[in-house]
């Protein structure tokens, strides 16, 4: 029984999907009842994932799935955020559509396929399962990425994005069958008894891990594979932009965080080549965020930063006793900071997203100053400002460093994390420390911005109430 | 005999990473990364043999069926670009500079 609950936020995302594809085909329909639709299932889904918590660790029908499902407290609270993501995703969506009108009901559809994608991939303990779940997410989110036709910029970000993940993943099935040829398994629990036996790592498992490691190095934009992120975040729309920068990142780490965790071995024999690509990916992020006037490209660059900080809690994670709630508490905080930022910029944001630079903010807070406190408080957790959630989950990465030994990497993250500040705190002086210049007229705002001010609820409730970890 | 597989198999993935970094046409770039993808395939096979286990087959299908929604939403995306630029040039394509 418990086997069939831990999968039941995925039956319900899944239902979802396909009812929402099925009703598109009915004109009768409205876009805004889908948006509806697809929020009640997020809801649904997620309070149904909060109410089964998880005890032990379970391989969800053993039997049948031989193995390849697993479920446990770090893909619990990774489900939790991913679906949290597909909620304030919804939200935000149903306010930026009301001015951007190149909306139909296959979007909120394909919006809940990459979500059930995303949750297979956290559950997953086998490599070529994993390959499925990564192309059930990754081509639902080219399609959104694409979505606006006629916008030659989005076209373009469709075709970069297509072309590199493609790409990723042909690297990634390479390494699965060298890694198959290792081992003649790809399940984790094998090629972990395997690693038991060797006590080394073989040829075939170093290059298997290899390529399968750079794969996911693309998924989560890190130093050296990062530059396509600040194009197709640019050329996405608003909304698409938080998903992707949110869920699809929650979900890549958890799977990478899963694969480092299979072996202690593994772990330890990546650990040096993690450690540099850290510190580049924290420090060459944050250089190119302060080049940026455009927002969206400085929220894509300070992802990258971010990615940067997550890779840290992976060198210092633990292999032997593996929870993940560094990373899960991390994620969940960087999430809610992005999400609220992108759910503020879909209603701010205006017809064809006419605000884009930091130029064009100048006095919001004259105009709208609670809008522009909220965006205050997620940029301020971002930046790991407490008592905010982006201050906890940096407190946690960096404590877990110490621990593990890793001192200069923690003294890294602070300096980077110091750095962060110039280009979140720009933002703020220009809406605070100008006169308004524009009259910021915003329509179809109550629904993004309610879910704005519930994100700046949770920014405070999951620093003062750390449940994760 | 099956380093003689394994050898193709490399040269196969070899001339795909070269064909997407080299060409410029946006068809031979989508078929590079195919040629990777059934490079891959073979390899799976091959050490399928090397185990003597049907797994590898198995894992050979699911990653062709995956190919083929990827190619699905690859021809999509060129007709796309077609009708932006008329062109299936992959430097026409410049706007976002990252």
């Amino acid at each position: 029984m418990h086997d069939f609950l831990s999968l039941l936020p995925l039956v319900i995302i899944t239902t979802g999907a396909i009812l929402l594809m099925l009703l598109s085909a009915f004109e009768s329909t409205k876009v805004e009842i889908a948006s509806y639709i697809s929020m009640g299932f997020y809801g649904v889904a997620f309070f149904v994932q909060l109410l089964i918590g998880c005890g032990p660790e379970t391989t969800i029908f053993s039997e049948t799935f031989n193995g390849m499902l697993v479920a446990n407290n770090f893909s619990m609270a990774a489900c939790l955020v991913i679906l949290g993501c597909g909620f304030f995703t919804a939200i935000s969506s149903h306010s930026y559509f009301k001015v951007n009108r190149f909306c139909t009901l296959e979007y909120y559809s394909i919006m809940m396929f990459s979500v059930c994608g995303m949750m297979l991939l956290t559950l997953t303990h086998e490599l070529i399962s994993a390959f499925i779940a990564i192309e059930i997410m990754s081509l639902a989110i080219y399609i959104l990425v694409g979505y606006e036709r006629k916008n030659v910029k989005a076209t373009e970000a469709i075709l970069k994005y297509l072309i590199l993940g493609a790409f990723a993943g042909a690297f990634y099935t390479m390494g699965a069958a060298l890694i198959y040829g290792g081992v003649g398994s790809t399940k984790f629990v094998e090629i972990a008894a395997t690693l038991n036996i060797d006590k080394t790592i073989s040829p075939l498992l170093l290059g298997g891990g290899f390529f399968i490691i750079v794969a996911l190095l693309f998924k989560i934009a890190a130093f050296p594979f990062h530059s396509w992120v600040i194009d197709v975040y640019d050329g996405a729309s608003a909304p698409i932009t938080g998903f992707m920068a949110t869920a699809l990142k929650t979900a890549a780490f958890a799977l990478f965080a899963n694969f480092l965790a299979l072996h202690t071995t593994m772990h330890d024999g990546w650990v040096t080549f993690l450690f540099y690509l850290a510190v580049f990916t924290m420090f060459g992020g944050n250089l190119i965020a302060i080049g940026q006037d455009n927002i969206k490209r400085m929220l894509a660059a300070s992802g990258i930063v971010h990615s940067g900080y997550l890779l840290i809690a992976l060198v210092a994670m633990n292999a032997e006793q593996f929870s993940g709630s560094v990373i899960a508490y991390y994620l969940a905080a960087y999430a809610i900071g992005t999400l609220g930022i992108f759910a503020s910029l879909s209603y701010l944001g205006g017809e064809g997203e006419k605000r884009a630079n930091f130029a064009d903010f100048k006095g919001l807070a004259k105009v709208h100053p609670y809008s522009a406190a909220a965006i205050t408080v997620f940029l301020l957790s971002m930046a790991g400002i407490p008592p905010t959630a982006g201050f906890m989950g940096k407190f946690y990465v960096i404590t877990s460093a110490f621990s593990a030994g890793h001192i200069a990497l923690a003294v890294l993250g602070i300096i980077s994390s110091i750095l962060s500040m110039w280009y979140y705190l720009r933002l703020i002086v220009n809406m605070y420390f100008h006169e308004a210049t524009d009259t910021f007229e915003v329509q179809g705002r109550p629904l993004a911005t309610a879910g704005t001010f519930v994100l700046v609820f949770f920014v405070f409730a999951i620093a003062l109430y750390p449940v994760v970890v | 005999m099956i380093q003689d597989y394994l050898i193709l198999s490399v040269i196969l993935f070899c001339l795909g990473i070269l064909g997407v970094i080299s060409r410029r046409n946006v068809f031979t770039v989508f078929m590079s990364i195919e040629l990777m993808l059934n490079a891959a395939n073979l390899a799976f096979i091959t050490f399928s043999r090397v185990h003597e286990s049907m797994d590898g087959h198995v894992m050979a299908m699911m990653i062709m069926a995956v190919a083929a929604a990827e190619a699905a939403l690859a021809l999509a995306v060129v007709i796309l670009l077609h009708k932006h630029k008329g062109k299936l040039d992959t430097n026409v394509f410049s706007l976002l500079k990252g």
